[in-house]
């Protein structure tokens, strides 16, 4: 066995999305009843701030900072996305505090060697976060600890472990104060000096819980851990450090997230057709945005295009704090290659996704004819996708359909008439008879009506016809 | 002209130098699509230019002059693209004329900035044999922007405005003024590629 230690000292600042900016960041924890800083950024020890000390004197050095408790629960999710991405490495990943395993030593071989399997995973452009701290052990534990203390060493066989970890302090086996105390009593301070003492005589002195610590560590005994499983659902969120109060700026934020779904769906090959976000305000309720695509996609750049084009349309009652991203169902990438030899499709349905995004879905549609006498009832909208498969319509209509106007008006217009005549902007000239229809008694919208052929003074020929029943003129369409 | 000055010019129009107005369409190199009216194409030089921008300067008709062309595009699979169309296209006069119906695609902006994107993205895209566009207002230099798309697109764009922009100058390839004269269309041609403007004729 094999295992990989992927250590993320800066996980508990890195689970706020700040942007481009840097503010000066610190996440605190509580030790002894007082507020600590856990660790800060970069632009936050240029003023002076280190980790460890008190809260007040942090503040006083510089009272703009950004503080934040540790978030455990962010901080799991994270390791959770990493892990997601470090699943095409490895299908045997388990956590430690701001730590990853993996069990490469199954997986190398996929890879044609470790060398080449470690090279990739640290130059991987989507890696959610940048690798820096790594170490190879033969146990899970020895590599957790050797990624955090060592970071950088590779030990290959159970037998060099010992001298690996030999300098490394007593303190870091355990957190059991007691076991501490025992051992630290007798003199050792380091693994080495344990290492070094006789198994019976450190089993009489210090008990055998410290064996099995150590037995672990080396190797020498199983350490069975709990083995991630990819989740069922996707559902993260991200804590926004400033608040966002423009709709498109959240295409930076979004970022992150969608990057994390991509890692997620990539891991099992999957694709998404719907994506639902929420944002979150201080006292506002939550606004909500459904994200619907024509075809399923997994591809980050192409989900935040169309991201992008939604938030046009967004309107954000107050500014966001924290965004979540949900994905309920998401189906198999191999559905989605299509047509080997239909690739143009893949990029008319983009055209169209765009157009739809932006502009709405009721605003890109597609035309049908229907087989029906009224001319309100003879065509209708249509989905423009799918087109090409699409049963052609040209039988619904007969070469003899002539005389009809090639424009209609979206619903007849009821027209004025005076003196028995149809008036639109002037007096209408009536000039050919153009057919009588009766039709329509079987859904109720029956109609009776005589169509004409006018003219306006301003030489527009008009298509008008004169209910039967009602003795109404309507203004049906524009001839050309 | 001497026999030699003659023969300087032959020289000059054999290698292309000379351009001389109003001659065959295939001295504007630019793809050409009959319009399916033939004194119209003999004075637009062949038939409406693909890739480029066209413009109507009518008060309602024009869509007829185009009929003939959708339906010779509709056979290719790209779409037919109708930005703010002023009534809906009436699908059975379409099918009659030989345009597959099918191949229509109604898109709507619901301000001048959304329509004016929707277009330029259709006459870029690729996916669109021809666009039609009834704009509110037009710049200058979005007019432009729509005369590169749909040279990028390889795609007809026509714009219908009003024929009150007659004198205005304008970017488009080919600008036709178009007005009902009886039961007729009479056209007069403002501006063509390769050539001079100003005829009018009767369809």
């Amino acid at each position: 066995m094999q295992w990989l230690g992927l250590y993320f000292p800066d996980l508990p600042l890195d689970v706020f999305w700040s942007g481009e900016t840097d503010t000066p960041l610190a996440v605190t924890r509580r030790r002894k009843g007082r507020d600590i800083i856990d660790r800060c950024n970069v632009s936050a020890r240029q003023q002076g701030i280190r980790p460890g000390m008190p809260l007040n004197a942090a503040l006083v050095l510089y009272p703009g900072l950004h503080l934040h408790e540790r978030d455990a629960k962010g901080e799991q999710q994270r390791l959770e996305a990493i892990a997601a991405w470090a699943w095409n490495y490895s299908s045997r990943i388990s956590f430690d505090p701001l730590l990853l395993l993996l069990e490469v030593g199954g997986s190398a071989k996929l890879f044609g060697g470790i060398d080449i399997l470690l090279e990739r995973l640290c130059t991987d452009t989507r890696a959610p976060v940048a690798v820096e701290y790594h170490a190879l052990a033969p146990s899970p534990g020895a590599a957790a600890l050797l990624a955090r203390l060592r970071p950088g060493c590779r030990v290959g066989a159970t037998r060099e472990l010992r001298e690996a970890l030999g300098d490394i302090p007593l303190a870091q086996l355990t957190r059991d104060a007691r076991l501490l105390n025992l051992m630290q009593g007798i003199g050792l301070s380091s693994l080495g000096d344990a290492l070094d003492l006789p198994r019976p005589e450190l089993a009489r002195r210090v008990g055998q819980e410290a064996l099995r610590l150590l037995d672990r560590l080396l190797g020498r005994a199983p350490d069975p851990r709990p083995l991630w499983q990819p989740p069922a659902r996707f559902h993260q969120s991200l804590l926004l450090l400033a608040e966002i109060g423009q709709a498109p700026a959240l295409q930076f934020p979004a970022r992150r997230l969608v990057e994390a779904l991509c890692a997620f769906l990539h891991s099992r090959d999957a694709a998404v057709q719907q994506l639902h976000w929420r944002f979150l305000h201080r006292d506002a309720p939550p606004s909500q945005l459904d994200q619907g695509m024509l075809t399923p996609s997994n591809q980050a750049g192409h989900l935040l295009e169309l991201f992008r084009q939604h938030l046009e349309n967004l309107q954000l009652p107050e500014a966001v704090v924290e965004m979540e991203l949900r994905v309920d169902a998401w189906q198999a990438a191999d559905k989605i290659h299509g047509d080997l030899f239909a690739p143009a499709r893949h990029e008319d349905q983009g055209f169209l996704e765009r157009l739809r995004a932006r502009l709405g879905e009721d605003s890109v549609r597609g035309l049908q004819g229907r087989p029906d006498h009224r001319p309100e009832k003879r065509w209708r909208y249509r989905d423009p996708l799918p087109a090409r498969e699409d049963t052609p319509c040209r039988e619904v209509f007969s070469p003899g359909e002539t005389g009809v106007p090639l424009w209609l008006l979206p619903r007849p217009r009821r027209l004025r008439q005076r003196n028995g005549q149809p008036w639109h902007e002037d007096c209408l000239q009536l000039r050919a008879f153009s057919r009588r229809i009766e039709t329509g008694w079987w859904d109720g919208e029956d109609v009776a009506r005589d169509y004409y052929r006018a003219r306006n003074p301003a030489g527009q020929e008009l298509w008008v016809y004169r209910d039967r029943r009602s003795g109404h003129w309507y203004l049906q369409g524009v001839f050309e | 002209m001497s026999a030699e000055a003659k023969k300087s010019i032959d020289n000059l129009l054999l290698q292309g130098l000379l351009w001389r107005g109003g001659s065959a369409p295939a001295l504007t190199g630019r793809p050409v699509l009959p319009s399916g009216f033939a004194s119209l194409d003999e004075s637009i030089g062949g038939g409406w230019p693909r890739g480029a921008l066209v413009e109507l300067l009518s008060e309602g008709p024009g869509l007829s002059l185009l009929l003939p062309a959708l339906a010779a595009l509709s056979r290719e699979a790209r779409w037919l693209a109708w930005v703010n169309a002023p009534w809906l296209p009436y699908a059975p006069a379409l099918a009659v004329r030989g345009v597959d119906v099918s191949r229509v695609l109604l898109i709507r902006g619901r301000d001048g900035d959304q329509s004016l994107w929707a277009t330029e993205q259709a006459l870029r895209s690729g996916n669109c044999a021809a666009v039609m566009f009834w704009p509110q207002h037009i710049s200058t230099a979005r007019a432009r922007r729509l005369q590169l798309a749909a040279e990028e697109g390889d795609c007809l764009g026509v714009l219908f405005r009003s024929r009150k922009l007659v004198r205005q100058s304008s970017m488009a390839a080919l600008r036709l003024e178009v007005q009902p004269s009886g039961e007729k269309l009479e056209v007069h041609v403002l501006k063509r590629p390769a050539g001079w403007g100003g005829r009018r004729l009767l369809l």
